[in-house]
Formats: C-alpha cells, sequence, structure tokens
C-alpha cells in the first residue's frame, strides 16, 4: 500500500483513505508488478509456460500467443478469446480475483448488474452484498442504533438530555445510501485503475468459454462465476407481505413493531438494529435458541443480553402465515398461535446461490443440492475453464473468505502458483449487540475432534457497566487441547468482541498454546486483558472414565454446562 | 502453625532461628504487585502479613489505601473518566446518524465524580477480601523495615507493631511529582485531578507523557479550554515516533492547544485563577494546572538506607532479575523498582516473586513484548518495537508497513480523524517485531496481537489470518504491500 504519510496529512484525499480502508490488500495505484513481489516472492514470470505436476490453466496472453484451450480431451482448435478471464458478479469475491488477474498481467472482464439496495434477477450492483446488502451497510445501522444504548450508558457517567433523543430514520437512511453510492463508485474506480474491464448487464454462460451478458457474447479463456448468493423466504400463504434484509436495511420509515424470522446471525443483527432504533422487536427462531453452530454458551449468553435490551424471543415457534389485516398491520400465525399488530415481518431464514438463469446446467457445471456450485479445492467447477467463489459456492459465506478465495484463484490462474484457499481457524464475528467474536472450534466441535479438552471462561461484568448501572456483561471462553496445550477456540461475547476477537485469531491460526497466552501480559484496563489472564480451568473434559474421576483442583464447577 | 514452621524448617535447613519469624512474608504496600505477591504466597502455603495506608483518593506520605494506585489514583478511575469523557464525542457523532439531540448536551461533573469514588471505595473493599480470603493478614499503618527481618508499623492510633519475617516484599508505588518552579504549590497532581470538585475550564497541563495526554483528553472530551505544555517537539517520548505525531494531530483536532518545546517557569495566583508563564514569555490564565512531569518510587520513609537496601539514583529500589534487594530477605517489586511501571508488569513480577520464593520454582519475570495502552481519545496501544528502536536492533533491513483509513463509523459521522495503524518486520526473519495502533478500540485490539507477537509470529502468519469484516483489527491482517524498507546503517547487505 503505497505509504500515506502522516508529516503531509493533507496529501492524501479522503477517497484515497477510504481505499485503503476498504482495500487494504495491494491498491491499484501502483500499479506495477514490482508492487507484489514482495509478498508473492518468487515472483514467477507471467508467461510461464512450462507443465507443472497440478495442471494450472495455463495463461496465455492472448496479445502475444495463439493459445490452446485447456481442455481434458487434449487438442482443440486454436483459438483467440477477447479475454483471459471474464468474471460475472462484482462482489467481494468477484472484484478481488478480477483485480489480482489484472495485476498479474492477465486481460480481465467483469460484468454486474445495475445498482439497487435491493437485489433481484435484475438488479445489483458493483461492490455486490457486502458493501451494498451487507456487512458495510448493516454496520452502519449498528452504529446508528447503538447509540441508545450509549444515550443510557451516559447517563451514569453524568451525561443529561433535557429531551429523550429522538431517531429521524429518513436521514439514517439518506447518509447511509449517500455512503454506498460513493463505495460503489469507488469500487468502479478500483476496477478501472487495475483495467478491468466493466460490462453492466446480466453475464450467462454459452459454452465453456463464452459469456452473453444482455445479447452480446465475450469469449475467454477462463470464466469466473461469482454471482453470491440472495435472501430466501420460505413458501408460506402471505409471504409477499414479508420483507427480507435487503429491504429491511432501506426501509423508508421505521418500523414500529416488527416480527423476525430467524435464529441466525442476520436475525440477531437486525433485531439489535430495530431494538436500538426504538421499534417493538420480536424474534421467532425454530429452536430453543439462537444461533445454531456457536458455542452452546455462547448461544445462552447473547440471547439473554439481548433479552436485557428489550427484544422479545420467541422460541419453538414457526411461521405458518402471514395475514394482512383490514389497518395494514400484519399477524404472524405461528405453531403456537396468532400474534397480530406488526408493522413489518422480516425473514432472515436463510440465503440461497444466485444460479438460477446462468447457463450452468447448459454447460455441464454441477450445482449441489442447495444450489450451490459444486467445485474443487481450487475453486475450479466441473468445466475445467470454469470457476466460482464466494457465496455462490456455499462454502464460509463471509466476504474476507470470498477475498481469500479470489485471492487464491488470481494466483493459481495468472501466477502459476496454484493456491487453495485455507479454512482453518477463519475468526468471524456477529455484529449482534452485543457483539460475539470467535475463532476456531466451538467447545462442542473441539470434544467431538481432540476428545480430552480444557474449558476457561470467564463471566463479568465490564468497568463501564458498573457506573453505567446497566446489567451488561461480557463472557470470555477459551478451549484449550489437554494434550498439546493449543488453544483450539476462542469465543467472545460483549463489547468489542469482534475488534478483539482478531488479534487472537492471528494467535490461534499460528497454533499458540495457552502457556502463550499466559506469558504474555495484560492491557489494562482492558476486556481483552481477561483472555492472557485466565489462569484456571472452569472444567476438564476427558473421555476416559479415569481421569474423568481426577478433574483438576483448580476447576471452579463441574462439567456438563 | 508456629509448630508447622518449625517442621517445615527443620527439614530443609538447620537454623533454628527460622523458626521464630512471625510471617513467612510480610509485604510493605497493598497495591497490584503487593496484593499479588502475597495472595499468590499465601496460595503456596506461606504465612502472609500485609500492611497499607489509610483509605483516601488522594495519596500522601500517611495516605494510600488497598489496591494502590492503579485501583485508586490510576488505571481505573481514570478510565472511568476517560469513559465519561469519550461521550462528548461520541454524542456529536449521533447526530448523522440521525439522532437529534440539544444544541448543548447537559454534564453534571459532580455525579460522576461521585460514582467514580464509590466505584474505587468498592473495588478497595473488594480488594481487602481478597486478601482475607486467601487468608492474608491486613495491618492498617504505615511500614517500615527495622532489620533484615524485621518490620514495623505504625498504626492510625500512632501504636508501633513489631514483626518478623521470614522474607520482606517491599511493594510502595510511587507517587506524582511537582517541578521545582515558583509557585508549584498552585498546580496539582495525577491524584487530586482525579478528584477535583469542579470541571475545569480551563486547564494547563505540563508534561508530554501518557498521563498528561489522558488528562488532556478527559478535559477536553468534557468541554474545558486545555493547553498541552511538553519539552520535546512531540508528546510521548519513547513510542514509535510516526505514531507520537498521530496523537498530537488528533488531540490538537479535538481542540487542545499543543505548546511542544515549552516549558512552565512560574505559576502566580490572581483574582481570576492561576497565572502560567511559560519559558517563551507567553502568559496564560488557568484554573487548573497539572503537573505530569513523573513520578518517584516511594521509598524515603522505609528506613532502607538504615538496613542496607540500596536505591539507584532516582530513588528506586536495585533488584536483580528475580526481585531481590541488596539485602538477600528483601525484595521488591512494582513502581518502586522502576523497571516498567505498569499494573500488569508489577502482577507479574508479584507472580514470579511468589513463584520463586514459595513455589521451589525460581521466576524471572519477562520484559519483552509487554503491550502498553496511553488512553487518550482515541487512544494508542503498541507492543514490541518501536520503527526507531527496530532499525537500531536490526541486523538486517526492518519493513514497514502502514495502514491510515478513515474508520468506517466516521463515513456517516463525518468526524475528520484517521485510524493509523503500523507494523514492524524484520525482513530477513519475516517476525513481526512491533505494532502499533491509534484509533477507537486500539487497546482491545492490540491484545490479542501481543500474543501473537510474544510468541514470534511472521508476517506470513499475520497474512494468513483471515479478517474479522467489517472491523478495524482486521486492518492488521491485511496489510499486503510493504510501506517502505530501511536499509539499516553500518551493516553489510551483501558479501560483494
Amino acid at each position: 500500500m503505497a505509504t500515506t504519510s502522516f508529516t503531509a496529512p493533507k496529501l492524501s484525499s479522503p477517497t484515497f483513505q477510504t481505499l485503503c480502508r476498504n482495500f487494504p490488500l495491494s491498491l491499484p495505484i501502483p500499479k506495477t508488478l514490482s508492487s507484489f513481489s514482495f509478498h508473492l516472492s518468487p515472483f514467477l514470470s507471467r508467461f510461464h509456460l512450462h507443465h507443472h505436476h497440478y495442471h494450472p490453466p495455463r495463461f496465455h496472453p492472448r496479445r502475444l500467443f495463439a493459445v490452446r484451450a485447456e481442455s481434458e480431451n487434449g487438442a482443440e482448435p486454436i483459438r483467440h478469446y477477447d479475454f483471459d478471464l471474464f468474471t460475472i458478479g462484482a462482489g467481494s469475491g468477484g472484484v478481488r480475483a478480477s483485480r489480482f488477474a489484472a495485476n498479474f498481467g492477465a486481460s480481465v472482464a467483469v460484468c454486474e448488474l445495475p445498482f439497487s439496495t435491493i437485489s433481484s434477477e435484475t438488479t445489483g450492483g458493483v461492490g455486490g452484498t457486502c458493501v451494498l446488502r451487507g456487512c458495510v451497510p448493516k454496520k452502519l445501522m449498528v452504529y446508528a442504533s447503538k447509540y441508545s444504548h450509549e444515550f443510557d450508558e451516559s447517563n451514569g457517567f453524568g451525561w443529561k438530555y433535557d429531551t429523550e433523543p429522538k431517531h429521524d430514520w429518513s436521514t439514517l437512511m439518506a447518509n447511509k445510501n449517500a455512503e454506498l453510492q460513493r463505495l460503489t463508485g469507488i469500487y468502479k474506480n478500483i476496477l478501472n485503475k487495475a483495467g478491468v474491464t466493466l460490462i453492466e448487464g446480466r453475464g450467462k454462460i454459452v459454452d465453456p468459454h463464452t459469456v452473453d451478458v444482455d445479447g452480446k457474447l465475450y469469449t475467454a479463456s477462463n470464466i469466473l462465476i461469482s454471482v453470491g448468493g440472495r435472501p430466501f423466504i420460505p413458501d408460506i400463504p402471505g409471504r409477499e407481505y414479508a420483507i427480507d434484509s435487503d429491504a429491511a436495511l432501506d426501509l423508508p420509515s421505521k418500523p414500529e413493531k416488527v416480527a423476525i424470522v430467524g435464529g441466525g446471525y442476520i436475525a440477531l443483527e437486525f433485531a439489535g438494529i430495530f431494538n436500538g432504533l426504538t421499534s417493538e422487536v420480536h424474534v421467532f427462531i425454530r429452536q430453543k435458541r439462537v444461533l445454531r453452530g456457536f458455542d452452546e454458551e455462547i448461544r445462552d449468553f447473547v440471547g439473554e443480553q439481548m433479552a436485557l435490551r428489550g427484544i422479545q424471543f420467541h422460541t419453538e415457534e414457526s411461521p405458518q402465515a402471514i395475514v394482512k389485516s383490514a389497518d395494514g398491520s400484519l399477524s404472524l400465525k405461528t405453531n403456537k398461535g396468532t400474534i397480530e399488530g406488526f408493522s413489518h415481518i422480516m425473514f432472515a431464514t436463510g440465503r440461497r446461490p444466485n444460479t438460477k438463469n446462468l447457463g450452468l446446467e447448459s454447460v455441464g457445471v454441477k450445482i449441489n443440492k442447495n444450489g450451490a456450485i459444486e467445485v474443487d479445492e481450487y475453486s475450479r467447477t466441473t468445466v475445467p475453464s470454469i470457476w466460482a467463489v464466494g457465496d455462490v459456492t456455499d462454502r464460509i459465506n463471509l466476504t474476507p473468505v470470498a477475498l481469500m478465495e479470489g485471492a487464491a484463484l488470481a494466483k493459481t490462474l495468472f501466477q502459476n502458483e496454484p493456491t487453495k484457499p485455507d479454512y482453518r481457524a477463519v475468526p468471524s464475528a456477529v455484529f449482534s449487540q452485543p457483539p460475539i467474536g470467535q475463532v476456531g472450534l466451538t467447545e462442542e466441535q473441539a470434544i467431538k475432534e481432540y476428545g480430552d479438552i480444557d474449558v476457561y471462561t470467564a463471566n463479568f461484568r465490564p468497568l463501564k457497566a458498573t457506573l453505567s448501572g446497566l446489567p451488561d456483561r461480557v463472557f470470555m471462553k477459551l478451549i484449550v487441547c489437554a494434550k498439546t496445550n493449543k488453544v483450539i477456540g476462542l469465543h467472545m461475547c460483549g463489547e468489542d468482541s469482534a475488534e478483539i476477537a482478531q488479534g487472537f485469531a492471528v494467535a490461534v491460526k499460528a497454533g499458540l498454546t495457552k502457556a502463550d497466552f499466559d506469558a504474555t501480559v495484560g492491557i489494562h484496563p482492558t476486556s481483552a486483558e481477561e483472555f492472557v489472564t485466565m489462569r484456571s480451568p472452569t472444567r476438564k473434559i476427558r473421555q476416559s472414565s479415569e481421569s474423568q474421576g481426577n478433574m483438576g483442583h483448580e476447576a471452579k464447577t463441574a462439567a456438563g454446562v | 502453625m508456629a509448630r508447622k514452621m518449625l517442621v517445615d524448617e527443620e527439614m530443609n535447613q538447620t537454623n533454628q532461628e527460622e523458626a521464630h519469624y512471625d510471617f513467612d512474608l510480610f509485604v510493605i504496600g497493598a497495591g497490584s504487585g503487593g496484593v499479588r505477591a502475597a495472595r499468590f504466597s499465601a496460595n503456596y502455603g506461606a504465612k502472609v502479613g500485609i500492611c497499607e495506608l489509610p483509605f483516601h483518593p488522594i495519596s500522601s506520605e500517611v495516605i494510600g489505601g488497598v489496591g494502590g494506585t492503579c485501583v485508586i489514583r490510576g488505571c481505573v478511575p481514570k478510565k472511568i473518566l476517560v469513559y465519561g469523557a469519550a461521550f462528548g464525542s461520541e454524542l456529536e457523532d449521533a447526530r448523522n446518524y440521525g439522532w437529534e439531540l440539544n444544541e448543548k448536551l447537559a454534564f453534571n461533573w459532580k455525579k460522576l465524580l461521585h460514582k467514580k469514588t464509590d466505584e474505587i471505595i468498592r473495588l478497595n473493599g473488594i480488594y481487602k477480601r481478597l486478601l482475607s480470603n486467601a487468608g492474608v493478614k491486613l495491618f492498617e499503618g504505615e511500614g517500615k523495615i527495622v532489620g533484615p527481618n524485621e518490620v514495623e508499623v505504625t498504626q492510625l492510633d500512632g501504636t508501633k507493631l513489631s514483626y518478623s519475617a521470614k522474607h520482606i516484599l517491599i511493594a510502595t508505588g510511587s507517587r506524582a511529582h511537582r517541578p521545582p518552579i515558583p509557585g508549584q504549590e498552585l498546580g496539582i497532581t495525577s491524584d487530586e485531578a482525579l478528584s477535583l470538585e469542579d470541571l475545569p475550564k480551563h486547564a494547563v497541563v505540563l508534561g508530554g507523557g501518557y498521563i498528561a495526554v489522558e488528562f488532556a483528553s478527559i478535559w477536553r472530551g468534557l468541554g474545558a479550554n486545555v493547553d498541552l505544555f511538553f519539552r520535546k517537539e512531540l508528546p510521548l517520548r519513547g513510542f514509535d515516533d510516526e505514531m507520537r505525531a498521530v496523537v498530537a494531530r488528533n488531540l490538537e483536532r479535538r481542540g487542545i492547544n499543543l505548546h511542544p518545546q515549552t516549558n512552565l517557569t512560574e505559576l502566580i495566583k490572581t483574582d481570576n485563577g492561576i497565572k502560567v508563564t511559560t519559558d517563551h514569555g507567553e502568559e496564560l490564565i488557568a484554573d487548573v494546572v497539572l503537573f505530569a512531569t513523573g513520578r518517584l518510587p516511594n521509598s524515603k520513609r522505609l528506613n532502607l538506607e538504615a538496613v542496607g537496601v540500596e536505591l539507584d539514583n532516582t530513588g528506586a529500589v536495585k533488584v536483580d532479575e528475580y526481585s531481590r534487594t541488596s539485602i538477600p530477605s528483601v525484595w521488591a517489586v512494582g513502581d518502586v523498582t522502576n523497571r516498567m511501571n505498569l499494573t500488569p508488569v508489577a502482577l507479574m513480577e508479584g507472580t514470579c516473586f511468589a513463584k520463586t520464593v514459595f513455589g521451589k520454582e525460581p521466576s524471572k519475570p519477562d520484559y519483552s513484548h509487554v503491550p502498553c495502552a496511553v488512553f487518550s481519545i482515541p487512544p494508542l496501544s503498541v507492543v514490541g518495537l518501536s520503527e526507531e528502536q527496530a532499525i537500531e536492533q536490526a541486523n538486517g533491513d526492518v519493513l514497514v508497513f502502514t495502514s491510515t483509513f478513515n474508520p468506517m463509523k466516521n463515513t456517516v459521522s463525518g468526524r475528520q480523524e484517521k485510524t493509523v495503524m503500523k507494523l514492524v518486520v524484520d525482513a530477513e526473519t519475516d517476525k513481526v517485531l512491533g505494532a502499533s495502533m491509534c484509533g477507537p478500540d486500539a487497546p482491545e485490539i492490540m491484545q490479542g496481537i501481543a500474543v501473537a507477537l510474544k510468541c514470534g509470529a511472521t508476517k506470513a502468519q499475520f497474512d494468513s489470518t483471515v479478517g474479522i469484516h467489517p472491523s478495524a483489527a482486521e486492518e492488521f491482517v491485511t496489510m499486503r504491500s510493504v510501506s517502505r524498507r530501511i536499509t539499516c546503517r553500518g551493516k553489510p547487505k551483501t558479501n560483494l
């Protein structure tokens, strides 16, 4: 990244700063190859045509050579392609792969649907879900909604409000949308500066080397599918009255009383957002607890904390129908009864890959039963010249993972360096209120995988809460492999969890031990220091009955929470 | 207990005198280091006594309180005030997120102060309970060393208690000191600054260290006019120069008047307030003048010279790597030794002391990669080497990765303040030598990074870690392109 000099801050434009922020991986400004050579060394010749033991898709600069198409069957007629890479979908994964490929010397085009805050078969926008309908607008809404909690907190610190702060919905929407417009512009710029051709329209695969964009045909040596996913609403009567997360991020007015169906991270994030923006919020979950797949203790803890902030959870309650009343309000009928008077009913019941009408079946790209494109470890589909990254492959549906997949693909294709994305110890966050940060295994997974583990937990009232008088707490957990002493899981729910987890993710990914954590001096006073000051295991879990009977003296509680 | 000790001692040593000690350990000073050492020693089975001065938020020769500087006059009350002050700008930022607030927000300083005092009284009680639960006997009064194995505690009513102890631990900490300038009695130190009756309207802060910067941020955040005077060109000497410039710029942008390379020469009481004169001939009127010009070890009234415990020229107790003083039965931990004056370091020293002396496991505190934070607004946090230190110490080239960005929250709030992050890497080994950050949540973010650095993580390991999106912290694992490469002077790069 170009140095943003501190001694001359005025030289760096705001746009440039934001580029740094949002596109930390090698800005396209120093576009020379040498800017990459440090990390990707040894930098191989980009015209390297030798065979490799793994069959890397060969990169043949079309301007210099007439090339042979990659084929399982060997000889095919020599063809000229319009592009070395044609990417369908300019979201996180597609933009990353396209930019990096272009930086490695490939000629690249990417197509994307026209911009809209709501996605559909005909609308999308450069930037994709993350920038337009996911991470970014969601986080901006979280910032906005968190203030109501901060107003409460500030009371305990001596701040006073003569009139209760009111929220103006339209100001937030206008400022949020201005930011999204700015970001989509920046993304376009980035593609442009990297020398990637951007084509607006709907891409469809015609044959293994041809993409149709609204009637115009483009040929490419390789095609990348990175069309992402979209929210899915189950087929129940009245579903036309329901909204999904796309719509929920861009409502024209504040929902007075909202039902959120679903217990996943999207449901919880929106529950926090609407609750903070002073809507009445009801969450309907099929199971007993929220966030299936997360650590059990975290699931309990976050549910309790959210309930304390006023969110009403309806557990083991599945939606059956939505009815619109004469006054325009909505009723949700569930297996347990009917709740009336909702202004909005939001479904956060999962997302589906956008694999329809892409021409996949006709060229033989295999799709699994969830509609996700099947890929190998290098993100290659069943058609050798067609690749896929990001949510459309339904591996780990996170922006940074799509970035990793996109970067790995560009290396594989155009740097002669076959690279597999590494899915070990991928950290993630839920921007619920309070938020969750985690990396590695849950306690349940750890027991399954390692058998003998030590679990360290801390559940405390943070300094801020002792002054604010609010019932906020923090929960932290370390899971340690008993045999190797390695920290195999780290979980936290409480203020700043997402920020805190990142540094620890480096440590967990590097395979560090509990002793390494203990050897680190704390930063006082922080919440994070608790992770390096957990002296006694809360419980030791042993598979063999012998050691089960020989629990550590230090254990504060018995196993089996 | 006496009988049991006798047995133990007979098994270990034959010196009969040892049997007569009242305590295995007597600790003077119940702050972070002293309480930790006392508790852990007691947990190892030692009979432990500890003495501490009576509680008061403002310390003196005869006033202190269980919990020590950190709990009563340092980290905790400071952080509470920082929280309070940070709301000022937080709430301003709410407007562009659609919140309609009064033009001027009301703030009640007395309420915050009162709640802060309640909290430290609560913590003082918790610390006392921690000691009694561990079986440590607490004495209230001033401790003094009478002999290598003898302490004297002067109680509140003047009566003196005398105890013998096999080991004595000095953990009396340090106190803020005032510069010797005319009118210095008109100024205050951080002790008083944490307990001011009224919020200053115009505060003058002298000093460029973290305490100066933190109080400047607190008062400015609560609406006061603040002038910050310091000797160097930038505040926070010892930190990474680039980060010092970042902090200086942030302070200035938030409305603090910086006066680099300027000292105060005189304070005079006037009807309008304290008239402050600088060595540049400037004059200001302030209602509060804070001296944050350093702290001195509390070693004066302990009778150390008489028993032969050596002090260095700053008045700090000299110790070896195991925290042992020049008298084998006398030990010292924490700020009184002036090694690295941080609570978690005092805790580490206290823990190592207990392990060494009572845990049969000689342990040296490890001062490498100790992270720390400056709770300015926004805060700074660092671990490992600064760029300057890295260049000095490196054998080969040093790679510097920096990232300067507008935090996402500011994109809507409109706040003009960049977050800056930095990694300093050894080019040859790829080891990350240092990390720094100035921006919201920096201290929370840095803790995990510190674990990685402590264990010698490489830049490649940072790079292989997937980011948490959208966070500020993810920037630390996505710095792919080097900002600059520094070829270290005078060291051969090639064998030409």
